[in-house]
């Protein structure tokens, strides 16, 4: 009977009750036969230091995320828009700039050009889009052109995209954090001096917003994508209006001095050259087929929606600006202050200095930042597919406690921020190396559905076969042309791409190796071991930890033995004679070790023990037991264990040998009486 | 729900759970209403203690399959999100139990479940425990009926009953 139970009393004498304790409650839940649920106070630190960290980053990102959550962290089509279209949508503040600027060598007349040319890649982007939406009803589960091509070409094209993928997803966070600085820039001077540092600063705090999780960061980054797009769209309406409706228009540009016929010789390259700097506008289209799977269901229908609604928002935009921007010959201008082609067109249609053109800067500025969330977004998902896949490490494909996959977004940081910091945080130096990875992944991608309509010819497939075998060749010839047209810089690119497939190939190759060297027959019946087992001590005198070491040996196997290694004869003589008269059933072995080492005369007597062991029997299991003192502060921990450190170190990966640590915890002296002495 | 539209709103509502094919219909009903008042739910195990052993003895076989339904519980809670604390007790009578914690509890509704009986050509055998309790609770009583199987046959609720393994328990 037990009489520390509650006994509650009912409403008449006879309807007593006991409340029963549930001590698991606390930490698990049944879940089925066999089966526990751990709690959310299972996973919390018990340690001080642990509990103050856990508070730091419950404060940094929130409180941990059960994996029932995770359908709430599923994105509606809205933040989604947000977070997979910012990349793509803040490209329409730069595309046209970067047009004007290649046009503007060939001379004024060129100009003119780049309204037609903002078609020819808003056509492009509508038949990627198309792709895509076909893809992503194709390949549902997400993985965009890296599933596609692993589906259905060689190997090898998959780990190309993927490639060609991270490379332009880290140019994505670089490109669009350095372009936002200076749009701040532009603004505040004076601030010219510490770009880098600003650039370090946004992508932290991105990144910081990422780690809390998808949801928050769709409703942290939305309005802003939302203010922007919006106020695009305004703008594009007014100058439309003005130009259309009310006549109004710039004079035709002066040719300059020199310039080239843009339709002859050099013009023509330059014309080129235009077209491929702006279809930097395409980059970022793919993250939508990248993250299907994180949309509210029905994943595909939603996605598939989610990508029309962007790059019809996108071609709108970006013909719009383009169209804005030629009518009111806006050129951009470097000298005596920066002035980029949205800032001019903005100041065009709000009026110059004025409130609304400040605040529309401020959001150009914000999505340009914002832009690389795109890249949050499809990077850690890309590398947990492939850390699944076994070409990443897989410490990739853990998630953290807010469900974010951690690792990825914090190596995507620490790679863009490399890379800001290698070219000085300027855009221009930067954007050779940009759109030239996607392209590959969009040819590849679409090749890939070639040849999955192929294989399937499912109802309309002969309609999807041309679509995308279109698409396919399209984005092949554009992929050459940006890769020319930016060459030699973009070459590196070309580099980078290689070198990343060869160390997936050796990471693959060594998971393939380990699994294979683990595996085990799903037939094999495993009996139990048969090899004999022997135990070493090391002991550095007699104490209570040591004392609690032996005993625990003296569980695992009858053979045991402790052994001191010592430099100092007289006292290894007392000792044994200590511990012959204290610990009578465990033989003592001194070694003495006049070079004054411990690891090296302990490894070495192991060797020896094994070489001394009969050949005709199979080798046997050595536990080598370390006694170890458990500190209790942080601090302490410098005072103890430093050799049983350096032994274990050493232990590690030797063939046939189990290292046990025995720790001892001082609490043990209030819970133990000191053993008697005599 | 609209607050307003019920004369008598429910803040707390105990779950009497007997680890039968109802529990789960209760659990999610509580659920559902919960989610709808905000309320806090107890779910409630009685172990009916026979007059062989004391009230207090442990009963350990029966407290863990106990212990698994109230988890079984939780699990359900968690998905809706709601709050639901498990209570566990030994009594001689389940019925007076249940009232007894009910108004210890200060809740404002009982919700039990009443099982369909295949044997004998299927019927709605309402025993003792719930007449009892119809007829001493001072709160509102919910008695969710269990559908009528179709063909007779019930349907599997293989995930709300039976005690889980793991910390020893089979």
């Amino acid at each position: 009977m037990s009489d520390n139970k509650p006994w509650l009393h009912g409403r008449k004498p006879g309807d007593r009750r006991v409340r029963i304790e549930r001590p698991h409650s606390e930490f698990f839940r049944y879940a089925g036969p066999g089966q526990l649920v751990a709690r959310e106070a299972a996973s919390e630190p018990r340690t001080a230091v642990g509990q103050a960290i856990e508070k730091v980053r419950h404060t940094l990102f929130g409180r941990r995320l059960s994996i029932h959550e995770e359908m709430g962290e599923r994105l509606s089509k809205k933040k989604a828009l947000a977070i997979f279209s910012s990349d793509a949508i803040s490209s329409s503040a730069y595309a046209t700039e970067e047009i004007l600027r290649v046009l503007v060598l060939a001379g004024a007349g060129a100009l003119l050009l780049s309204l037609p040319i903002a078609i020819g890649i808003a056509l492009l982007l509508g038949v990627v889009s198309i792709s895509y939406r076909q893809e992503i009803h194709a390949y549902p589960s997400g993985g965009g052109d890296y599933a596609v091509a692993r589906a259905n070409l060689p190997g090898i094209f998959s780990l190309v995209v993927a490639g060609a993928l991270l490379v332009d997803y880290v140019m994505t966070v670089a490109v669009s954090t350095s372009s936002a600085v200076e749009q701040v820039i532009s603004a505040l001077p004076n601030l010219v001096d510490i770009r880098i540092e600003i650039a370090i600063v946004a992508i932290v705090l991105i990144m910081l917003g990422n780690l809390r999780g998808l949801s928050e960061s769709g409703s942290i980054f939305a309005i802003p994508t939302y203010i922007f797009a919006g106020s695009t769209l305004l703008i594009v309406v007014i100058g439309v209006f003005r130009v259309v409706v009310l006549g109004e228009h710039a004079p035709p540009p002066d040719p300059l001095p020199g310039a080239i016929d843009p339709i002859q010789g050099i013009g023509f390259i330059l014309l080129i050259r235009a077209f491929a700097s702006g279809s930097v506008a395409l980059t970022g289209t793919e993250a939508i087929a990248n993250g299907v799977p994180a949309f509210k269901p029905p994943e595909p229908r939603n996605a598939a929606n989610t990508l029309l609604v962007m790059a019809v928002l996108l071609g709108v935009l970006f013909i719009g600006i383009t169209f804005v921007a030629d009518s009111f010959g806006i050129v951009p201008v470097d000298e005596p202050q920066v002035r980029t082609v949205i800032s001019q067109v903005a100041a065009k249609i709000y009026g110059d200095n004025t409130i609304l053109f400040y605040v529309y800067q401020a959001f150009t500025a914000l999505i340009l930042f914002l832009a690389a969330n795109t890249s949050y977004n499809a990077f850690p998902r890309l590398a947990a597919i492939l850390a699944r896949d076994g070409y990443m490490p897989r410490v990739f494909s853990f998630r953290g406690d807010r469900l974010a996959f951690t690792s990825g977004i914090v190596i995507l940081s620490i790679a863009a921020i490399a890379l800001i910091v290698a070219f000085g945080g300027v855009t221009t130096a930067l954007i050779p190396l940009y759109a030239v990875g996607v392209f590959i992944a969009f040819t590849i991608g679409q090749a890939g559905l070639v040849r999955h309509w192929l294989r399937e010819r499912s109802a309309g497939w002969r309609k999807k076969l041309g679509i995308n075998a279109f698409g396919a060749t399209l984005t092949g010839v554009v992929f050459v042309v940006v890769l020319a047209a930016k060459a030699p810089t973009s070459l590196l690119v070309m580099v980078i791409i290689p070198v990343l497939i060869v160390v997936m190939l050796f990471i693959h190759s060594q998971y393939k190796a380990s699994a294979e060297h683990l595996a085990m027959s799903e037939d094999a019946i495993i009996p139990a071991p048969r090899r004999e087992e022997r135990v070493i001590v090391p002991v550095p005198s007699i104490n209570r930890a040591v004392v609690q070491a032996v005993n625990v040996a003296r569980s695992i196997a009858p053979d045991i033995r402790a052994v001191l290694i010592s430099d100092e004869p007289e006292e290894a003589a007392l000792m044994r004679e200590r511990w012959e008269r204290q610990l009578p059933e465990v033989p003592l072995v001194i070694v003495e070790s006049p070079y004054r080492a411990l690891v090296g005369p302990m490894l070495a007597y192991l060797d020896v023990l094994d070489r001394t062991w009969p050949e005709d029997k199979e080798d046997p299991i050595t536990f080598v037991v370390i006694p170890e003192y458990v500190a209790r502060h942080w601090w302490e921990r410098i005072l103890y264990n430093q050799s049983a450190n350096r032994l274990r170190s050493a232990l590690l990966g030797r063939p046939h040998t189990v290292v046990v640590n025995v720790p001892y915890r001082r609490e043990q002296d209030e819970d133990e009486p000191a053993p008697k002495r005599g | 729900m609209v607050e307003g539209a019920n004369p008598n709103p429910i803040h707390k509502a105990v779950l009497g759970l007997n680890g039968g094919p109802t529990d789960e219909l209760v659990v999610h009903l509580g659920c559902q209403l919960a989610k709808a008042y905000a309320a806090e739910l107890v779910a409630v195990h009685v172990i009916e203690v026979t007059w062989q052993h004391e009230l207090s003895d442990e009963m350990t076989d029966e407290n863990l399959a106990a212990s698994s339904v109230l988890d079984l519980a939780e699990g359900i809670a968690d998905k809706y999100k709601v709050k639901l604390s498990g209570d566990l007790l030994q009594a001689r009578e389940v019925a007076a139990a249940l009232v007894d914690e009910a108004i210890e509890l200060g809740a404002d509704a009982i919700i039990i479940g009443l099982p369909y009986r295949k044997r004998f050509g299927g019927d709605f055998a309402m025993g003792t425990t719930i007449p009892y309790i119809l007829q001493n609770a001072p709160c509102q009583v919910i008695v969710l009926r269990e559908p009528v199987p179709v063909g007779g046959e019930r349907r599997d609720n293989s995930d709300s009953l039976t005690a889980g393994a793991g910390l020893g328990l089979r």
